[in-house]
């Protein structure tokens, strides 16, 4: 089955994009003024936060264009593998910089030390169940990016894999923003 | 509109050959985390997997990583080698994709909760007094 696509008019452009540049805008500087925190790891703070919060704009974006997929309706496949890609590196990213910060927050009178011994429960529960499943939206993706690029065009015919491929989007999309919360939980408590 | 020609050429095997590796992938990440909170011996033994990471050992307040260097390794070595191999077998097979999505989701879900201390720890505590492993 062959479905249209809604086409936007000039007019409803014009606020969508503007409110996407606003967003974005605004969103950005929430974890890039993590590099001018009066602290000795804001740089690894900042790098981490603004790749957070980049996976989790595109991941955001990218649960809309799986919901064709899902359906089984037609999609223009070469863009949409290619924000599955970089929504793949940005993940990777967050992950890589997450290692990095991770080990000040297990550092001496780091962030974990104080919460231990404040509020333990947002570190033997929270920030346990945070550092495993914020692995996962990496190689979910990764997943989705190598089916879209191995079956390429023909995949189009085939609705349950396509199927597969929104539903793995959509799921990382769930493990990125459990992460990103409870990151934001944590480093709202005690900052590194 | 469906093309029965390019239709035949595609098999679900890949699909299926690269998502099992994350559910065991995950599944290691759970097992060893669960099994280094056990002893020091044991979380000793779960973090010289990771040695080789950089940041995995060391003090002060910068840190370490310390055994999640171990537990990561050991969940990417089972993924990318589980993927390869069954990524060989299954290249021309095909799996009713329906089912394993419903499979593969329910395991997702599964082993998530495992990571969530309050529910696993009691089941862990129990596994390792069975085994002595405590």
């Amino acid at each position: 089955m062959h479905t249209g696509e809604y086409i936007h008019d000039h007019f409803s452009k014009i606020v969508i994009r503007t409110q996407v540049a606003v967003a974005l805008t605004l969103l950005l500087l929430l974890p890039a003024a993590n590099f001018f925190y009066p602290t000795d790891y804001s740089m690894k703070a900042g790098i981490h936060g603004v790749s957070a919060i980049l996976a989790i704009i595109i991941g955001t974006y990218l649960t809309h264009r799986s919901i064709p997929l899902i359906k089984g309706m037609h999609v223009r496949l070469e863009s949409l593998r290619l924000w599955v890609l970089g929504a793949t590196l940005l993940n990777l990213a967050g992950a890589i910089s997450g290692n990095w910060i991770y080990m000040r927050y297990r550092g001496q009178e780091g962030p974990r030390d104080w919460i231990l011994a404040h509020v333990p429960t947002f570190h033997n529960v929270l920030m346990e169940f945070k550092e495993f499943v914020s692995l996962f939206p990496f190689p979910l993706m990764l997943t989705a990016t190598f089916t879209l690029y191995y079956y390429g065009m023909p995949i189009q015919h085939r609705r349950d894999i396509t199927r597969f491929v929104g539903i793995t989007i959509l799921i990382s999309w769930s493990f990125l923003i459990l992460g990103f919360v409870a990151g934001l939980v944590l480093a709202k408590l005690r900052f590194v | 509109m469906i093309n029965e020609t390019d239709d035949q050429k595609l098999h679900s095997g890949p699909v299926v050959a690269a998502s099992l590796p994350l559910l065991l992938a995950f599944l290691t990440l759970m097992v060893s985390h669960h099994i280094s909170r056990l002893t020091k011996e044991l979380d000793n033994v779960v973090h010289s997997y990771g040695h080789w990471i950089p940041g995995s050992t060391g003090s002060g307040p910068t840190g370490s990583i310390g055994s999640y260097s171990g537990k990561e390794t050991l969940a990417l070595g089972v993924w990318l080698v589980s993927w390869l191999i069954f990524h060989l077998l299954w290249r021309k097979q095909d799996f009713p994709l329906q089912a394993w999505t419903r499979i593969f989701v329910i395991g997702l879900l599964i082993i998530t909760l495992g990571f969530f201390h309050p529910l696993a720890d009691p089941i862990v505590l129990f596994i390792a007094d069975l085994v002595g492993a405590r």
